[in-house]
C-alpha cells in the first residue's frame, strides 16, 4: 500500500474531485508536468496530489469540501462532546454509592468491557465486509440512527441535499472511524468519572449474580480478564480474599466493625476496574480507531485513483507527448467569389496574334486547326523561353490577341506579369484568354479549372481581358 | 556551407495547386491547414515538426508554389559562373539580395527551408500531362544541391505517370506515388521510408520517427477503445431520475422523463464522438458533422437498429448463450420483455426494426423514498439490441476517424455500412460483450476481468474494421 507516502485527506480528495470536474489539463501540459517530476512517476498518487495542488488555483468557486467538512467536523464535535458527557454520567450513575448498597462491579464490567467488545466485533465485521452486508452491520449501531435523525436538522440539510461526493465504501469507513472515536470519548468520560469518584468518595464495590458462581471461579474469570496487565500491575488484579469478602450477601446489612474494616479493602477494586476500562474500552478501541483510520486512508486512495478522469491523466503522465503541430499560425486566404464578369464565348475567326502559354508552337497550330481559327502571328510563350523574349513579343502585339492556356495548370504570377504587359500595350484592343483541356480530352476542360481562371482574371479588373468559357 | 540542424527537414514544394498542403496535412495529421482550389492558397512556409516530449525528430515544411520560376533561374544564370558545389550559395545569395523584392516573395518562402538544409519533396499532379515549364522549377531545385525526391499525386482521373516518371527521372533519384486524400497509415509510413533514403544521416532519425508514429497510432487505437468502453458503461447503466409530485407518475411526466433519458444517452454519444475525433486529430470535423450519416440516423431509429443492431436470430442466440435470459427474469414481466418473448417464440415479429421498439423497454419505476419524496426513474435500457447499436455506431465512427486522411475536407462519407455488424463481431465476441451488457443493464458493477475481456473484444472489433 502507498498509504505511508501520501498525505491524502478527505479534503484533498474532495478538492481533487471538484477540480477534475473543471479541469483535466491536456496531454502536453500533463506530460511536461510529469517529466519535471520524473522520480515520482513510480508513485502516481503523489504525482496526482502535486498536480492537484498546482492546479488548485483554478477552483475559484466555493469548495465542496468546505461545506462537507464543516458539516462533518460539526457532527463530530457535537457528538464527541455528547459522548464524553454521556460516558461521564453513565460512570457516575454506575458508581453512585449511597453508603448502603455497594456498587456491583458486574454492571461496570458490562459497560466497560462486554459492550465495547461487542461493538468492536461489529465494527470489525463491517470493516471486513462490503456493500449491503457492511451496510447491515452499520445499521446495528445506534449512531447510525442518531445521525439519520440529525441529518434532518436545518444546517445538515444543505449538505445532505448535495450529491454525496463520497463512495459508499468510503462513507462506510468514515462512519466506522467516527464510531471508534466517539466510543473512545465515551470511555474517557467513564474513566474520568471513575477516577473522580475514587478521589472524592469512598466507594464500596461488591458483586452478586443469580448464577451459581463460586468466588474461586469468579476470581479466575477476573484474573483472566486481567491477564494483560498481570505482569505490570499485579495489585490491579483482585485477590481471592477480596473476591470472597465482596460477595454481596456476605457484606451484611448493618455496619459493624468488621464491615468497616472490609470496606477499606473493598476499595481496592477500583484499580482493577480502571485497568479494565483503560485496556478494553480505551486501548483496544484506540487500536481499532487506528485501523479504521488506515482503512479510511486506503479507501481514499482507491477512490482517488478511481475518480473519473484520473486514469486519463495518469496515461498522459506516462506516455510521451507527440505533436505534429505547426508553431506558426496560418493567415487564412480570402476566397474571391466567382462571377460572370469578363466571361465570353464570342470568338473570332482570326486574330492578329495568337499566343500559347506553356505550349509548343506545334501544339498551338494543332489547336488553331481544331478550333478553326487563324492568327497573323503565332508565338509560344512561357515554358522554356525567357521572360525578356516574351516581354518583347507582348510589346509588339496589336489589336485582337488570343491567348491559349492549359486550363488544368493554374495561373502563376509569371503568367500574370506577361498578361499585364499585354494589358498595358495600347495597341492591343482585346485579349481573349482561352483555357484548353488536354488533347486526350479533345481540349475539353473541367468547369472547376476554368473557374480558377475566371476568378483570377476577374481579380485583375481589366476590361480588356476576357475568358472564353465554352464549357457547356 | 549550408547551415544544418541535427534533425532532418523536408520542404514540400512544387507548382501551385498540386496538393502540397494536402500532403503536409495528411503527414502532419493536421486538418486545419488551408487547402483550396485557388492557386496560391499557401502564401508563407510553415514548419510542422514531429516532436516527442519537446524534442524534434524531423520537420516538414509546407510552402507556396513556384510563381516566377523563370525569373529566378535567369537571375541565377546571370551570376558569375561557379562550380556545382557552390551553386547552393548562389541560391542563398538570391534570397539575401531579393528579400525585399515583392515579386519574389513566394519563391523566397519556398527556397528558404531548402537553403537551410531541408530535403526536397517535389509534388506534381500526374493525372495531367507533363510540360516543359516544369523543367525551370526542377532546374532551380537542382541548383540548391539538396537531396530530393518527387511525389506523383493523382488529383484527377487520368494517369500520365509514365510520362512524368521519364521526365522526373532526370532530376530525382526517387519518384513515388502518394495520394494524400486516400493515403492510409501504411502509405504514410512507406513514404517516410523513402524519405529516409534521401540522405545517409537522415535514415536513423526517420526510422525513429516511423517507430514513434507507429506507437502513436497504436496508442490512439487503445485510447479510442478505452473511450468507447467507458462511454458504453456510462450509457448502458445510466438512469434518469425525476422528482414527482403525486403518488404515481402522470403520462406527461413519464414521457418527459423518457425524453430526458434519451437526450442524455445521445449526449453521451456525442461527447464520446468528440473525444474520438480529438484522439485522431480531426478537430475541424464538427462543421461537417451535420452531414455525417450517423447523425441522420438517429440513435434511437429503426435504420440505426437495422444497420448496427443484431438480427433477431443473433440476438436470441447471444441472449441465451450469455445467460442474458437469467438476468432478464424480471424484465419478462414488464412490457419490454414481451417483445423479446415474442421473437423467442419464433419470428412472430418480422424484421429487425420490430425488435427496436424503444418505447416500452425502459425500466420505469416510481420509488417512494424517505420523507415523502417520490422519484420516477427511467433506465437502464432493457432493449437487448441497444448495446449493439450503440457499440456498432461507436466502432464505425472510430474506424472512419482512424482511417480518414487529414487532407480530406469533405463530409464524412459512410460507404458500405450495411455489412458492418456481421463483419467485425462474431458470435464468440458477442458472448463476451453480452456478459457485461447484462451486468450494466442490471446496474451491477461488472468484474474487472469481464471489463478487460470486453475491452479486448472491442479492440478486436475496431482492428477488424481498420483492416
Ligand atoms: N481528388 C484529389 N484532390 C486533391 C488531391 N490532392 C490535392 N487535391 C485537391 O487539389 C487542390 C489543391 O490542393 P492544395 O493541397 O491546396 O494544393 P497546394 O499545392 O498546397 O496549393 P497552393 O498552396 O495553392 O500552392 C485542393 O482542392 C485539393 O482538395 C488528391 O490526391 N486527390
Ligand atoms: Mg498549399
Amino acid at each position: 500500500m502507498q498509504t505511508k507516502n501520501s498525505n491524502l485527506s478527505i479534503k484533498t480528495y474532495l478538492d481533487f474531485s471538484q477540480l477534475l470536474e473543471l479541469y483535466r489539463g491536456d496531454h502536453e501540459q500533463n506530460r511536461s508536468f510529469a517529466l519535471k517530476r520524473e522520480k515520482l512517476l513510480q508513485n502516481p498518487l503523489k504525482l496526482l496530489l502535486d498536480w492537484s495542488n498546482l492546479n488548485q488555483f483554478r477552483l475559484t468557486e466555493e469548495l465542496n469540501s468546505k461545506s462537507y467538512l464543516s458539516y462533518l467536523s460539526r457532527l463530530s464535535s457535537i457528538f464527541g462532546l455528547l459522548f464524553f458527557i454521556i460516558g461521564f454520567f453513565v460512570g457516575l450513575g454506575l458508581l453512585s454509592y449511597s453508603g448502603e448498597a455497594p456498587v456491583n462491579i458486574i454492571y461496570y464490567l458490562l459497560i466497560v468491557m462486554v459492550v465495547p467488545l461487542l461493538s468492536m466485533t461489529l465494527s470489525l465485521l463491517s470493516m471486513l465486509t462490503h456493500g449491503g452486508v457492511a451496510d447491515f452491520f452499520n445499521h446495528l449501531f445506534p449512531l447510525h440512527w442518531i445521525e439519520k435523525l440529525f441529518s434532518t436538522l436545518p444546517f445538515a440539510k444543505r449538505v445532505d441535499s448535495l450529491d454525496s461526493p463520497l463512495s459508499a465504501e468510503l462513507s462506510k469507513w468514515i462512519f466506522i472511524e467516527r464510531i471508534q472515536l466517539l466510543s473512545l470519548l465515551f470511555s474517557f468520560g467513564l474513566l474520568i468519572s471513575l477516577l473522580l469518584m475514587v478521589v472524592v468518595k469512598d466507594i464500596a464495590f461488591g458483586w452478586s449474580t443469580t448464577l451459581q458462581l463460586s468466588p474461586e471461579v469468579f476470581q479466575s474469570i477476573l484474573a483472566s480478564i486481567g491477564i494483560l496487565w498481570e505482569g505490570v500491575l499485579p495489585s490491579a488484579i483482585p485477590s481471592l480474599e477480596l473476591v470472597e469478602i465482596s460477595q454481596h450477601f456476605r457484606l451484611g446489612r448493618r455496619v459493624d466493625p468488621q464491615m468497616i474494616q472490609n470496606a477499606d479493602k473493598l476499595g481496592a477494586w477500583w484499580k482493577f476496574l480502571a485497568m479494565t476500562t483503560i485496556v478494553y474500552a480505551i486501548c483496544f478501541r484506540f487500536i481499532l480507531w487506528l485501523i479504521s483510520k488506515y482503512g479510511v486512508k486506503r479507501q481514499l486512495e482507491r477512490d482517488f485513483l478511481a475518480l473519473e478522469g484520473v486514469q486519463g491523466i495518469l496515461r498522459e503522465f506516462n506516455t510521451s507527448f507527440i505533436s505534429t503541430k505547426a508553431p506558426k499560425q496560418e493567415i487564412h486566404l480570402e476566397i474571391v467569389e466567382d462571377s460572370i464578369e469578363q466571361v465570353s464565348d464570342n470568338m473570332y475567326k482570326s486574330y492578329n496574334t495568337i499566343f500559347g502559354w506553356n505550349f509548343l508552337k506545334d501544339e498551338i497550330v494543332l489547336a488553331n486547326d481544331a478550333k478553326e481559327i487563324r492568327g497573323l502571328a503565332i508565338f509560344a510563350v512561357g515554358g522554356s523561353s525567357s521572360f525578356s523574349e516574351d516581354e518583347s513579343k507582348a510589346e509588339n502585339a496589336k489589336e485582337s490577341v488570343l491567348l491559349f492556356v492549359k486550363s488544368w495548370e493554374p495561373p502563376t504570377m509569371d503568367f500574370i506579369d506577361f498578361l499585364e504587359i499585354l494589358i498595358e500595350n495600347r495597341e492591343v484592343h482585346e485579349v481573349q484568354l482561352y483555357p484548353l483541356g488536354t488533347v486526350g480530352r479533345y481540349y475539353d476542360s473541367d468547369a472547376k479549372d476554368i473557374a480558377i481562371w475566371r476568378r483570377k482574371i476577374q481579380g485583375l479588373k481589366s476590361k480588356k481581358v476576357w475568358v472564353i468559357d465554352d464549357a457547356e | 556551407m549550408m547551415q544544418s540542424s541535427s534533425y532532418p527537414k523536408f520542404a514540400v514544394v512544387g507548382h501551385p495547386n498540386k496538393g502540397k498542403s494536402s500532403i503536409v496535412s495528411s503527414m502532419a495529421y493536421d486538418d486545419s491547414i488551408q487547402i483550396g482550389d485557388t492557386p496560391g492558397t499557401t502564401q508563407v512556409n510553415r514548419g510542422f515538426p514531429l516532436k516527442v516530449d519537446g524534442e524534434i525528430i524531423y520537420e516538414l515544411f509546407d510552402t507556396p508554389g513556384f510563381q516566377r520560376a523563370r525569373r529566378i533561374l535567369s537571375w541565377l544564370k546571370e551570376q558569375e559562373p561557379v562550380s556545382a558545389d557552390k551553386r547552393g550559395d548562389l541560391v542563398k545569395k538570391f534570397i539575401v539580395e531579393n528579400r525585399e523584392h515583392p515579386k519574389f516573395k513566394d519563391e523566397i518562402e519556398l527556397l528558404e527551408p531548402i537553403v537551410n538544409g531541408a530535403g526536397i519533396i517535389y509534388v506534381v499532379d500526374a493525372s495531367k500531362p507533363y510540360g516543359v515549364e516544369y523543367e525551370t522549377e526542377m532546374e532551380i531545385l537542382r541548383w540548391t544541391g539538396q537531396p530530393s525526391m518527387a511525389i506523383l499525386n493523382l488529383i484527377g482521373d487520368e494517369d500520365y505517370r509514365d510520362q512524368w516518371k521519364r521526365a522526373l527521372g532526370h532530376y530525382f533519384r526517387l519518384v513515388r506515388t502518394f495520394n494524400p486524400i486516400e493515403a492510409t497509415f501504411r502509405d504514410h509510413m512507406e513514404l517516410l521510408e523513402s524519405m529516409a533514403q534521401l540522405k545517409e544521416e537522415w535514415t536513423k532519425p526517420i526510422q525513429k520517427a516511423i517507430g514513434i508514429l507507429e506507437t502513436l497510432h497504436q496508442q490512439k487505437i487503445e485510447h479510442s477503445v478505452d473511450t468507447i468502453v467507458s462511454s458504453m458503461q456510462k450509457s448502458l447503466s445510466y438512469i434518469y431520475v425525476a422528482k414527482i409530485k403525486g403518488d404515481s407518475a402522470t403520462k406527461l411526466e413519464e414521457k418527459t422523463a423518457k425524453l430526458e433519458y434519451q437526450k442524455q444517452i445521445v449526449k453521451y454519444e456525442r461527447e464520446h464522438k468528440q473525444e474520438i475525433e480529438k484522439i485522431w486529430n480531426h478537430r475541424s470535423i464538427d462543421k461537417a458533422e451535420d452531414a455525417l450519416l450517423l447523425d441522420d440516423i438517429g440513435l434511437f431509429s429503426k435504420e440505426s437498429a437495422s444497420i448496427f443492431g443484431l438480427s433477431q436470430k443473433e440476438l436470441i442466440i447471444t441472449g441465451a448463450s450469455a445467460g442474458a435470459l437469467g438476468g432478464l427474469g424480471i424484465d419478462l414481466a414488464f412490457g419490454g420483455g414481451t417483445l423479446f418473448l415474442a421473437s423467442l417464440i419464433g419470428g412472430a415479429v418480422g424484421g429487425v426494426g420490430a425488435m427496436v421498439g424503444f418505447d416500452n423497454i425502459y425500466d420505469v419505476k416510481v420509488l417512494g423514498q424517505s420523507f415523502g419524496k417520490r422519484e420516477l426513474t427511467v433506465g437502464p435500457m432493457k432493449n437487448l439490441n441497444f448495446p449493439y447499436i450503440l457499440l456498432g455506431r461507436a466502432l464505425y465512427h472510430a474506424s472512419v476517424m482512424a482511417k480518414r486522411s487529414h487532407a480530406q475536407r469533405d463530409f464524412v462519407n459512410l460507404g458500405d455500412e450495411n455489412s458492418y455488424t456481421g463483419q467485425v463481431i462474431d458470435s464468440d465476441m458477442r458472448k463476451k460483450l453480452e456478459r457485461v451488457h447484462v451486468k450494466l443493464r442490471a446496474r451491477n458493477v461488472p468484474k474487472d476481468e469481464s471489463i478487460k475481456e470486453y475491452r479486448d473484444t472491442v479492440l478486436k472489433g475496431l482492428l477488424g474494421l481498420l483492416g
